[in-house]
């Protein structure tokens, strides 16, 4: 376990059933995990592994069946409507498979989206900053549409980044890149731990990628397996090789 | 967030202005009534202001029944002697005006359309005149005026000898002038011949009377006061008006016809604007579905709920206000639209200038926003039942299943009331009537949409089963396609069935009504031939029975009155004189109680009635009911027999015409009905007839029994043909459903499209797939609309059943309809199926 830092994202013996009686499912059975300030998570698995769902339950996309979430030491499981709304907008960003984007708004439209949802005013340092990171300033006023994957997702990053939220859950991040934009996209979350501080937990099946990460976490069956520190793609798929054949 | 609303419009324009199109129609027709009928109110207002300006009272005849053709009876002269001894008054004039002068065109027709009355007038002293005058005005008994509009469509010209005919022979005439009416030119419609008095009371048969005396004041006395000194000086038996409250009370005559005009006008409004209700559901629940994911992701991003359904009904929102605005511009376009059809249907309706109250720019408003806003409520709070986490797992779909059970019952148990509601309406045990059969037509139409997507699978595969036959895999799949989403085909199909079920509704109850007037007619009317004025109901002269009387072959020329008066308490009912030396021959009843020697036995204060009216009132055979006429006079009859009235020929009960002068019609009747002798040639009595009328009453028609029949059946198709026209536009709104909804479908199979194009299957092959799909969406439209149009049917003559209303199926209309709704798919699938065989293949394949 590591424990060097402030956790940041907490979960405690969290499972999550889908389904009743004898087709029931346990996605999750019992996960405990906490998420350091500051760093840079991946979690791993095979398919049906649960690795989605436990970030959606981290994020406060689905409810766990049991167990408690905290986000900066809020209790997020008991959480209404309402104020899981608030906490997605203001203390979590998302990172997609598939960008996600809004068609019909511009590239920076798109990055300001999560404060025009909450009525803010975007700061334009940060913005700019942000828009220098992401490289995609000379495209800021092109459609999604007019854009490569790459760019799109770089894009997609600096929305989850502008709102400063507490952590940042990337979905597959790379799942529909070719290999030169997966390295942009990887070291440009990679930048965002290390200069910005942010923290960053990253669901992916690709082993090169989470070796950027400072930690792996293996689930399989909805149990967390393995959680070591990523070192090389080479000590991630031995990792993930001895557990899932064994 | 407004933002992306707007965004999201402007992206998907084509769809934006398709959706808001369905609601642009139905603003038109709202606010084209308004204008259209703002318009004729003022017009009519116009020209009874200026007819009377310059007089301070008016005396005309207590009106103690209401007519149907509005005419007051007129009064012995002797009145406007009294007039002039009136304190106050420093001059009088009195004129004639009756409503039954033709004017006849070139070739000896009368001038003028259905419905359109045409006077005769008198000239009256400068002060009162309200005609302008091009030319002289007329001096001697030879000479006349006519209108502006009568002279220009039969192209008179001062200086022309023209034909005048009233209840007297036609007689030929110096046309010395034309007359306007201030700045009006049409008079609605209505021709107006002007006489000297002598020669207008000859015209009318109202030799020593009077229609109307116009009063001035003296100096100092207001016209109040005038018309109060009047009311104290003249008998009960006339009525003194200011010339105001005479042109208020003109107003609110023709404001009456008016208001049943915008009513009738607003129910086919209603029924485009319900159609198009269901199609913005349909749309926005289409593309609130195909957003799912979108959706999530601003879920995800911190979106509240709320602030995702405000997206959507801002999109609604501006949606409706571009409706509104199309809407009400193409309202000033419809108006005249509508009164082109009223022409075409021959109802001339005077409209000067273009009226635009800023009711009808709210109202347009009002209800394009908020029935867009309305319609796309349901589909937009569907987003709240929507996890943010669902939306964005590949394929999410938003149907809840669980809730179709829910849904069945709730449809089933919606169309189950809506039945009752239309049945209580139709039996008046719920009132106003009218609005709860709408009610309840309203509750089936959205209780049989609801259960449709039940019905859509059988009825694809029903419908679908043909086209797959011959069309083999195209077919197959476009079959596969409707119900792959029965929702929404339903929804679909559900729009055009409203407007289908109306026409067939329309068309069964209409063939029922021609074949039950016609059976009626064949069981009650003995005669061979029936002389009736050429517009079909206006009076005739009455000495027409007499004149045919005498031809060789005419065993008896009888005639009948159908007039009106107050009677047993009610006002305004009708009822019908016959003559009953006559009678016996031309006519029998279907007798409940009595038979035709009753008929032809009736004294003058003797009754036969209706068993209906009968039982209404409380009468039995030898009781006694009161009746005052038009003259006054009351009148006490004894119920002498009942029969039953099929068609409503009689009105209310059938008396002697020994009272005619009573009721006020002792010059006119409405038929003559002839009997011809034994063995006389019929086709050389029917020329003498026709010789007869044609130089002596040039406005009567002779009809033998299979014309008149043929006659009926023309009018009723008239009306008919109108009453399509206006539902037409309701259809029209739905076949834009099918063009948006496979728009919307053909986007969303984009990559289906792309790989079906890519093993092989041709462009013309994919414009079927899309094709058949209208196609089969249509026909389940048809066919629940057909079928429900059979339900309104039989539901809307129950009350007519015990009358002898017989409902037949008009197989031939509906198989046309079916036709058409086929051609209508076809035509709306044009535009789509271009669409998905344009698709460019790997592009396709590539999408997201």
């Amino acid at each position: 376990m590591i424990t060097d830092s402030q956790a940041i994202v907490t979960a405690k013996d969290v499972h999550r059933r889908f389904g009743e009686g004898d087709a029931a499912v346990d996605a999750l059975d019992g996960v405990s995990v906490d998420f350091p300030k500051g760093r840079f998570t991946a979690i791993m698995g095979p398919s049906g592994s649960g690795k989605s769902t436990l970030m959606h339950v981290l994020a406060g996309l689905d409810r766990p069946t049991s167990g408690s979430v905290q986000i900066d030491g809020l209790e997020i499981t008991e959480l209404d409507d309402k104020r899981l709304t608030e906490l997605r907008r203001d203390n979590v960003g998302f990172v997609f498979q598939f960008f996600n984007l809004l068609p019909v708004l511009t590239a920076e439209e798109n990055i300001r989206l999560p404060l025009s949802i909450a009525g803010r005013k975007a700061d334009p340092e940060r913005l700019a900053a942000l828009v220098d990171a992401v490289n995609i300033g000379d495209r800021l006023a092109h459609r999604p549409a007019e854009l490569s994957g790459g760019q799109q997702q770089r894009v997609a990053i600096a929305r989850a980044l502008v709102s400063k939220p507490a952590v940042v859950f990337a979905d597959e991040p790379t799942g529909n890149l070719d290999s030169n934009a997966s390295d942009e996209v990887l070291s440009l979350l990679r930048r965002a731990v290390d200069e910005f501080g942010q923290t960053v937990v990253m669901v992916t099946h690709d082993a090169n990628a989470a070796a950027i990460a400072d930690r792996v976490l293996v689930l399989v069956d909805g149990k967390v397996v393995q959680d070591a520190h990523a070192g090389s793609a080479e000590q991630v798929h031995d990792l993930l090789k001895a557990e899932t054949t064994a | 967030m407004t933002a992306v609303a707007l965004r999201n419009l402007l992206a998907r324009k084509l769809r934006t202005v398709l959706t808001s199109l369905a609601v642009v129609l139905g603003v038109m027709m709202v606010t084209g009534t308004y204008v259209l009928t703002d318009t004729i109110d003022q017009s009519f207002g116009k020209i009874f202001e200026q007819s009377n300006e310059g007089i301070d009272a008016v005396v005309t005849s207590r009106e103690k029944v209401e007519t149907d053709d509005g005419q007051e009876p007129s009064f012995p002269a002797e009145i406007l002697d009294r007039v002039k001894t009136v304190e106050g008054v420093e001059s009088a004039a009195g004129g004639i005006f009756d409503p039954q002068v033709a004017i006849l065109d070139k070739q000896g027709e009368p001038i003028g359309g259905n419905g359109a009355p045409s006077f005769g007038a008198s000239v009256v002293p400068d002060r009162f005149e309200p005609l302008n005058y091009v030319g002289k005005r007329p001096s001697d008994d030879g000479e006349v005026v006519i209108d502006k509009q009568t002279a220009n469509r039969a192209d008179y010209a001062v200086g022309d000898r023209i034909k005048v005919a009233g209840k007297e022979q036609a007689r030929e005439y110096d046309l010395v002038g034309i007359a306007t009416l201030g700045d009006v030119d049409s008079f609605g419609g209505a021709s107006i011949a002007v006489f000297t008095l002598d020669e207008a009371r000859r015209v009318t048969r109202k030799q020593g009377k009077l229609d109307q005396i116009s009063v001035a004041a003296a100096d100092g006395v207001s016209s109040k006061e005038l018309t109060r000194s009047l009311a104290d000086a003249l008998p009960r038996s006339v009525e003194p008006e200011t010339g105001a409250q005479n042109t208020q009370s003109q107003k609110e005559d023709v404001g009456e016809f008016i208001s049943i005009l915008k009513t009738a006008l607003l129910i086919f409004s209603g029924v485009s604007l319900f159609v198009a209700a269901f199609l913005i559901f349909n749309t926005f629940s289409i593309t609130v579905a195909q957003r799912t994911r979108e959706f999530s992701m601003l879920r995800t991003l911190g979106a509240s709920r709320r602030q995702l359904v405000t997206t959507v009904v801002v999109e609604a929102a501006v949606i409706g206000l571009l409706a509104s605005v199309l809407g009400l511009l193409a309202g000033f376009g419809f108006a005249p639209a509508i009164n082109a059809l009223f022409k075409a249907l021959e109802i001339d309706l005077p409209n000067q200038g273009t009226v635009i109250a800023a009711r009808t720019v709210i109202l347009a408003f009002v209800i394009g926003i908020g029935l867009t806003v309305l319609a796309s409520l349901i589909p937009a709070l569907r987003i709240t039942r929507l996890p943010p986490v669902t939306g964005l797992r590949e394929g999410a779909v938003l149907e809840t299943p669980g809730r179709y059970r829910l849904r069945t019952a709730l449809a089933t148990g919606l169309t189950a009331i809506g039945v009752v509601a239309m049945l209580l309406g139709v039996f008046g045990a719920l009132s106003p009537g009218e609005l709860w059969v709408g009610v309840g037509a309203g509750a089936i139409f959205i209780g049989v949409a609801l259960l449709s997507p039940r019905l859509v699978g059988p009825m694809a595969s029903f419908v679908g089963r043909p086209v797959e036959r011959f069309r083999g895999v195209a077919g197959r799949l476009a079959r596969e396609n409707a119900v792959r989403n029965p929702g929404r085909t339903a929804s679909t199909a559900a729009a055009l069935m409203i407007g289908l079920a109306l026409v067939s509704f329309v068309a069964i109850f209409a063939s029922g009504l021609k074949s039950s007037i016609t059976a009626a007619f064949d069981k009650t009317i003995t005669a061979d031939l029936i002389l009736s004025n050429n517009d079909g109901f206006s009076d005739i002269s009455a000495g027409v029975a007499d004149a045919a009387s005498e031809l060789r072959g005419v065993e008896v020329a009888s005639p009948t009155r159908y007039t009106q008066a107050n009677s047993a308490g009610e006002e305004g009912g009708s009822l019908t004189l016959v003559d009953t030396g006559t009678v016996g021959s031309v006519m029998t009843l279907d007798w409940k109680e009595g038979d035709d020697a009753v008929l032809t036995g009736l004294g003058e204060t003797d009754a036969v009635i209706d068993e209906k009216w009968g039982r209404e009132q409380g009468l039995a055979v030898g009781e006694t009911f009161k009746t005052g006429t038009a003259s006054g006079r009351e009148i006490t009859y004894t119920v002498r027999g009942s029969f039953v009235d099929r068609a409503d020929f009689n009105g209310d009960y059938v008396a002697s015409d020994a009272t005619a002068a009573d009721y006020g019609e002792p010059d006119s009747v409405q038929q003559v009905l002839l009997k011809l002798e034994e063995g006389a040639d019929t086709a050389a009595v029917r020329k003498q007839v026709d010789e007869l009328v044609g130089a002596r009453f040039p406005t009567v028609e002779s009809k033998d029994r299979q014309e008149y029949k043929d006659f009926i059946s023309s009018e009723l198709n008239q009306l008919l043909g109108g009453v399509y026209a206006l539902l037409a536009l309701a259809v029209i709104v739905s076949l834009f459903g099918i063009v948006n909804t496979l728009a919307l479908s053909i986007h969303e199979r984009t990559r289906e499209l792309g790989l079906i194009r890519a093993v092989g299957m041709s462009r013309r092959q994919v414009r079927r797939i899309v094709r058949y799909e209208a196609v089969i969406t249509a026909l389940i439209g048809a066919v629940l609309g057909s079928l429900l149009g059979v339900l309104f049917a039989v539901i809307m003559s129950r009350p007519l059943a015990d009358e002898g209303f017989t409902l037949s199926i008009p197989v031939f209309t509906l198989i046309v309809l079916l036709l058409l709704a086929i051609v209508a798919g076809v035509v709306a699938a044009i535009g789509p199926a271009r669409r998905a065989a344009r698709l460019d293949v790997l592009n396709a394949l590539a999408y997201e």
